[in-house]
C-alpha cells in the first residue's frame, strides 16, 4: 500500500468543502464573504492502515495534516489550513459487531452518530450518547473532542463509554489501547481529547445499554437559579443518578416560554407572530438586517430580558428498569419539591421531542445580520454561581446572553452559555476573550464538551499551564515533525501560575488529599470532615477506565508543580481542555488531588449466597442499579447502597438476587486499584465487575 | 463583500444536518456532495467567490432524490432549487419528444437505458410486452423543462389502459406526476435474487434502497423488501434505481443491486439451460 493508492482529490470543490467546519466564527466569516483556508489535497482513507500511511508520508514531507470527520466541531478544530492535507474519515464507516453478550459495540471513526444509534436501537440497545449534533457528528469527533450528550448524568460523557481505541500515528504505527490491544494504557486518556494533534482515532469500542423500559421526565419551576442548583447538587450527591438534568436560567426560560403550558391563546398569538415575522422576512432589506439594531444594543436588550424574566425551569428525568426508576424518582421528588413547583410531564415531553432541533434555530440569526455562538464551561458547585454571574457580566456589553446547565456530577457541573451579537468580527472576538478570561479568573475550566480547537487554544493553554509539557512529550514521541493539526489545542502563551489550591466548600462534595496517600489515610481525612469517600480506591489513580464502571471516578482535580510553576488540572468536572494530563502531572511528584465524597448518612447493605455470584452482580449493574459496594467475599455476594433511596434499592436488589439478600451492618468498601485484566466471571481471582464483564489483578 | 439575497442562504448556513440523508454524500463520503455544502458553493458562485465550473460540478452531484428536503426540519425545497439551477447553468439539448410505444400487448416496459427491458420482461412473463424507450424525455430531468406540465396529459393518453412496469426511480416520479399507475419490476417478477456487497461501507451486508422521497418512498421500501435488501433510511448502502445514482455511487466502487440485471441473468441462464 502506497499513499498514491489512497483515494484523494485536489479538485477545488473538494478542497473548498473541507475548508470549513461549524465554528460560528467561520460561519460569520463565510457569510460576510470571507474564505477559509483550503487544504491542498483531501484524502479519504478506507482503513486504519491507509490513515497511518497518509500520516507517515505527511510527516516525512513536513505537510500539515488536518483530520476531518463530519465537520461538526464548533471551535475550528477541523478548519482548513493552507498547504495542508485534510484526512477525511468518512469512509471509515463500519459498525462492528454489536456484542449482545458483552454489551459492547465497535465503530469506526467516521460513523455518523445517529446511524450508530439507529443500528443499536434495532438490536434493542442504546449507546446513551445523545449530543444535539448527533445527526451531523461522528464517533471519531466525539472521542477527539471529549463530547458529552444530553443523558450524561446516567450514561456518562463519551470518554466514559470508551473501552478501547485504535489510533493511527504519524510514525506509521497503529496504537491499540484498552480492549483493542496491548498499547500503553496510560495513553488512552492522553489521546482522548487530543483533537488530532497527536494522531487520528480510527475506531472505538464502547459500552452499550439496553434501551430503557421506563422513562420518567418532568419539569420543575424554581424561583431562582441558586435554589435549582442546590436541588441539582443534592440529587447528584445523594447518588440518585438521573438521566437528564437541565436547568434553564430565567432568561432562557422566559424566551422559550418553557414553564407555561401552551394555551390556545398563546398558540394563536404565536401563529400571528410567525406570520408577521414571515411577512417581514420577505422584505429583503429588512430581512437582511432586522437583528442588527437590537443586537447593537446588547446591554439594553439584556436589561429588558432581566426585567421580563422570573423563575427558571428544570427538566429532570430518570430512565431504565421500572423498579429502579420508581425508587430513584421517588427519592428525587422529595428533594425537588422542597423548593420546586412540579409542572408535570409536559415540559419534559416538549424538551424530549425537540432535543435535537436547536441547530435549526441558529441560521436566521446569521441571515439577519447577527451571529450566534455557544460556550460550555464547568466548575465545582461552590464556583458555579460565581462563574455564571462573571460570564454574564463579561458578555453583556457585547451580546445578548442566556444559559442552561445540562451536565451535572456529584462534584459540580457545566454551564452552557448561548450568545447572540451584532455580526462583527471585533464584537465576536472581544466577547470570547472576555468570557473565557472570566471563567479562568473564577476558577472554572474553559471547556466541558466542545473541545478547544483554534478558538479556545489561548485559554486552554493558560489553564493547563506548564503541564502542557506532558502533551509536548507525547508530540515528540509520536509527531516529531509537528505536522498534526498545528495551531489547535495548545499554543504558546505567557506562563500563568495556577496559584495556591483554592479552599473547598462543604457543598463541593470534595476533599483534597495527597495523591500517594493510602486509602486508610484518605478515609481518615474524609472522616475528620464528616464525609466518606464515594469511590474508595485502594490507591490512586483509579484503574483504567475500561476496568471500572463509568460513574466510578478517581481523582477530580490534580495539582502539582512543573518546574517552578504550580499547575492545577480538572478545574471543573470532565474538563475538555485537551487531553487528560492529570496522570502525567501526578507523576511529577508531591501532587495533591481532590476526591468525591458524600456525607455519612443513610446506608443499606445485604449479602446472599447464590450460584455464579459475579454473574448475578453483573446482571444487577445491567439492571441499572449502581451500588456503592458490589463484591463477592467468602462465596457470598455483598451489595450496599447509600443515600435516601438506599433501603428501597436494597429491596429491589434482594428481589433480583436468587435466594434474596440478608440485611447486614454497613461496612465501608474498598475498591481494587492497580492494573486489572479481563477474566471470566467464574474465575476464582475475579475482584470486580462492570456491566461488560469481570476483572482480576494482573498477575 | 457583504452577504446578499439568495435562495441558498439558509441551507448554506445550516450545520449540514441533511448530510446523512443524502445517498451521494453518504455513499461517496465526499463532503462536497452534502446538500448544504452544495448550497454554500452556489452562494459563493453567485457572489463570484468561486468559478462557475465549481458550481456546475457541485450541482451535478445531486441525484434529485429529494431525501434532503424530506429530512430537513424546515422542509426547504433545495432539490427544486438545484433542479432549476441545473436547467439554467448546465448546457443541455432541447427536451426530446415523447417516443412512441412499440409493439403489442397489455404490458408496457419503460426502458430507461440500453438494456432490452421489454424483451426480457416478455420472456420472463411469457407474453407480449410493449417497449417504451426513453432517454431524458420521460426521466426526472424532464421535470426541469418548462414544457413538462403540458406533456403530462399526453403521457396519460399514450399509456391508456396499459400496465406499466418501470426500473427507474426518475421515470416513476414522472409517471406519478402524470397520475399514471405503474409497478416496479420486482413487483411483477417476484423472488429476484438478493444482491451482495456494499457501497462505500466495504462490509458484506445486503444493499438497501436509498428511499427516494415523498410518496415514492413506499415504492422504494417495497422494492427493497422484495429484493431482500435492508431498508435503512439513513444508510451507506443503496440499491441503485436511477442511472445517475449508478454513476455517482459507482465512484465508491460498491456493488449495486439492479433488479433488471438479476432478471437478465435468470432469463439467460434459463435459455442456456
Amino acid at each position: 500500500m502506497t499513499v498514491s493508492e489512497v483515494a484523494s482529490s485536489t479538485e477545488l470543490l473538494d478542497r473548498y468543502a473541507a475548508a470549513r467546519d461549524l465554528w460560528p466564527g467561520g460561519t460569520l466569516e463565510f457569510w460576510q464573504g470571507g474564505q477559509a483556508p483550503r487544504p491542498d489535497r483531501v484524502y479519504w482513507p478506507e482503513t486504519p492502515e491507509e490513515v497511518a500511511r497518509v500520516l507517515q508520508r505527511a510527516s516525512e514531507e513536513g505537510v500539515p495534516v488536518v483530520p476531518y470527520g463530519l465537520g461538526s466541531g464548533v471551535c475550528g478544530g477541523a478548519r482548513g489550513r493552507a498547504g495542508s492535507w485534510a484526512v477525511d474519515t468518512k469512509r471509515l464507516n463500519r459498525i462492528g459487531p454489536i456484542d449482545a453478550s458483552t454489551w459492547t459495540v465497535e465503530a469506526e471513526a467516521g460513523v455518523n452518530g445517529q446511524q450508530l444509534e439507529d443500528a443499536l436501537q434495532a438490536r434493542g440497545f442504546t449507546l446513551g450518547h445523545s449530543p444535539s449534533s448527533i445527526s451531523c457528528s461522528s464517533v471519531g469527533g466525539w472521542a477527539a473532542a471529549r463530547s458529552a450528550g444530553q443523558f450524561s448524568s446516567k450514561y456518562g460523557v463519551f470518554e466514559d463509554m470508551i473501552l478501547g481505541m485504535t489510533v493511527a500515528m504519524p510514525t506509521g504505527e497503529l496504537v491499540r489501547l484498552g480492549t483493542h490491544g496491548d498499547g500503553d494504557p496510560s495513553l488512552l486518556p492522553l489521546l482522548l481529547g487530543s483533537e488530532g494533534t497527536i494522531g487520528v482515532i480510527t475506531s472505538c469500542t464502547m459500552r452499550i445499554w439496553k434501551t430503557p423500559e421506563a422513562r420518567w421526565l418532568r419539569g420543575y419551576r424554581f424561583s431562582s437559579v441558586e435554589d435549582a442548583l442546590d436541588a441539582m447538587r443534592r440529587l447528584m450527591q445523594s447518588e440518585l443518578w438521573p438521566s437528564v438534568v437541565r436547568l434553564y436560567d430565567p432568561v432562557d426560560t422566559r424566551i422559550g416560554g418553557k414553564t407555561r403550558p401552551k394555551s390556545d391563546k398563546s398558540r394563536k398569538n404565536a401563529r400571528w407572530y410567525r406570520r408577521w415575522l414571515s411577512g417581514v422576512a420577505q422584505l429583503d432589506p429588512v430581512r437582511r438586517r432586522s437583528l442588527v439594531l437590537p443586537l447593537a444594543l446588547p446591554g439594553l436588550v439584556n436589561r429588558l430580558f432581566d426585567g421580563l424574566a422570573s423563575g427558571c425551569l428544570l427538566i429532570i428525568g430518570w430512565e431504565g428498569r421500572p423498579a429502579v426508576v420508581d425508587a430513584l424518582s421517588a427519592a428525587g421528588r422529595a428533594i425537588l419539591e422542597e423548593r420546586g413547583e412540579d409542572l408535570g410531564a409536559a415540559p419534559g415531553a416538549r424538551w424530549y421531542n425537540s432535543r435535537h432541533a436547536v441547530s435549526y434555530k441558529l441560521m436566521p440569526i446569521f441571515e439577519r445580520g447577527g451571529f450566534a455562538d455557544t460556550m460550555e464551561i464547568a466548575a465545582r458547585w461552590s464556583d458555579l454561581p460565581r462563574v455564571y454571574e462573571a460570564v454574564r457580566q463579561a458578555v453583556r456589553p457585547h451580546a445578548v446572553v442566556l444559559a442552561h446547565m445540562s451536565h451535572v456530577y456529584p462534584e459540580g457541573g457545566s454551564i452552557y452559555f448561548s450568545f447572540a451579537g451584532r455580526g462583527s468580527r471585533e464584537v465576536y472576538e472581544a466577547l470570547w476573550s472576555a468570557a473565557q478570561e472570566a471563567v479562568l479568573s473564577m476558577g472554572g475550566t474553559v471547556t466541558h464538551h466542545h473541545g478547544v480547537g483554534a478558538l479556545k487554544a489561548r485559554w486552554a493553554s493558560a489553564e493547563v499551564g506548564a503541564a502542557v509539557e506532558g502533551w509536548h512529550e507525547l508530540k515528540s514521541r509520536y509527531d516529531p515533525n509537528g505536522v498534526m493539526n498545528p495551531g489547535r489545542l495548545f499554543v504558546p502563551v505567557p506562563p500563568r501560575d495556577a496559584g495556591p489550591d483554592p479552599r473547598l466548600h462543604e457543598i463541593d462534595g470534595l476533599v483534597r488529599v495527597e495523591v500517594e496517600a493510602s486509602v486508610e489515610d484518605r478515609e481518615a481525612d474524609c472522616a475528620a470532615l464528616g464525609f466518606e469517600q464515594m469511590f474508595p480506591w485502594e490507591s490512586l489513580p483509579a484503574p483504567s477506565r475500561w476496568t471500572r464502571s463509568h460513574w466510578q471516578v478517581g481523582w477530580t482535580e490534580v495539582s502539582g508543580r512543573v518546574g517552578a510553576q504550580h499547575c492545577r488540572l480538572g478545574r471543573g468536572p470532565r474538563s475538555a481542555s485537551g487531553p487528560d494530563l492529570r496522570g502525567w502531572l501526578a507523576q511529577q511528584g508531591a501532587a495533591h488531588c481532590t476526591v468525591p465524597v458524600v456525607p455519612a448518612g443513610e446506608h443499606w447493605m445485604g449479602s446472599g449466597r447464590c450460584e455464579d455470584p459475579w454473574g448475578v452482580a453483573r446482571e444487577l449493574l445491567r439492571s441499572d442499579l449502581r451500588p456503592a459496594l458490589l463484591e463477592v467475599r467468602d462465596g457470598r455476594l455483598w451489595i450496599g447502597f447509600r443515600g435516601p433511596a438506599a433501603r428501597v434499592l436494597g429491596g429491589v436488589a434482594s428481589r433480583w438476587v436468587p435466594g434474596g439478600l440478608a440485611e447486614e451492618s454497613w461496612a465501608a468498601p474498598v475498591l481494587p486499584s492497580g492494573e486489572l485484566e479481563s477474566c471470566e466471571l467464574t474465575d476464582p481471582e475475579c475482584v470486580s465487575v462492570t456491566a461488560q464483564g469481570g476483572f482480576r489483578r494482573v498477575r | 463583500m457583504s452577504a446578499h439575497k439568495s435562495g441558498w442562504d439558509t441551507c448554506a448556513l445550516c450545520p449540514r444536518l441533511c448530510r446523512s440523508s443524502c445517498p451521494v454524500a453518504t455513499g461517496s463520503a465526499r463532503e462536497a456532495a452534502t446538500p448544504s455544502v452544495i448550497a454554500a458553493v452556489m452562494l459563493d458562485v453567485e457572489r463570484e467567490l468561486l468559478p462557475d465550473s465549481v458550481g456546475r460540478d457541485a450541482i451535478t452531484l445531486c441525484t434529485d432524490c429529494g431525501a434532503c428536503q424530506e429530512h430537513c426540519h424546515l422542509h426547504i425545497p433545495l432539490p427544486e432549487l438545484l433542479r432549476q439551477t441545473r436547467l439554467e447553468r448546465v448546457p443541455r439539448p432541447a427536451l426530446e419528444p415523447l417516443h412512441p410505444i412499440e409493439g403489442i400487448g397489455d404490458w408496457i416496459a419503460v426502458e430507461s437505458d440500453e438494456r432490452p427491458f421489454a424483451q426480457i420482461l416478455g420472456t420472463a412473463l411469457g407474453t407480449d410486452v410493449r417497449r417504451w424507450h426513453t432517454s431524458d424525455h420521460l426521466g426526472v430531468e424532464s421535470m426541469a423543462y418548462s414544457g413538462f406540465e403540458s406533456r403530462l396529459e399526453r403521457i396519460r393518453a399514450k399509456v391508456g389502459s396499459g400496465r406499466v412496469v418501470v426500473i427507474s426511480g426518475g421515470v416513476a416520479k414522472v409517471l406519478q406526476r402524470a397520475e399514471v399507475g405503474f409497478q416496479w419490476l420486482s413487483e411483477v417478477v417476484r423472488d429476484l435474487p438478493q444482491g451482495e456487497g456494499s457501497c462505500g461501507s466495504g462490509g458484506d451486508r445486503p444493499l438497501a434502497c436509498c428511499g427516494g422521497a415523498g410518496p415514492l418512498r413506499e415504492f422504494h421500501r417495497a422494492d427493497a423488501l422484495r429484493t431482500g435488501a435492508l431498508w435503512l433510511e439513513r444508510s451507506t448502502e443503496w440499491v441503485v434505481q436511477d442511472a445517475r445514482c449508478r454513476a455517482h455511487l459507482g465512484e465508491c466502487g460498491g456493488a449495486v443491486i439492479d433488479p433488471l440485471d438479476a432478471l437478465m441473468e435468470r432469463v439467460s441462464a434459463r435459455d442456456s439451460g
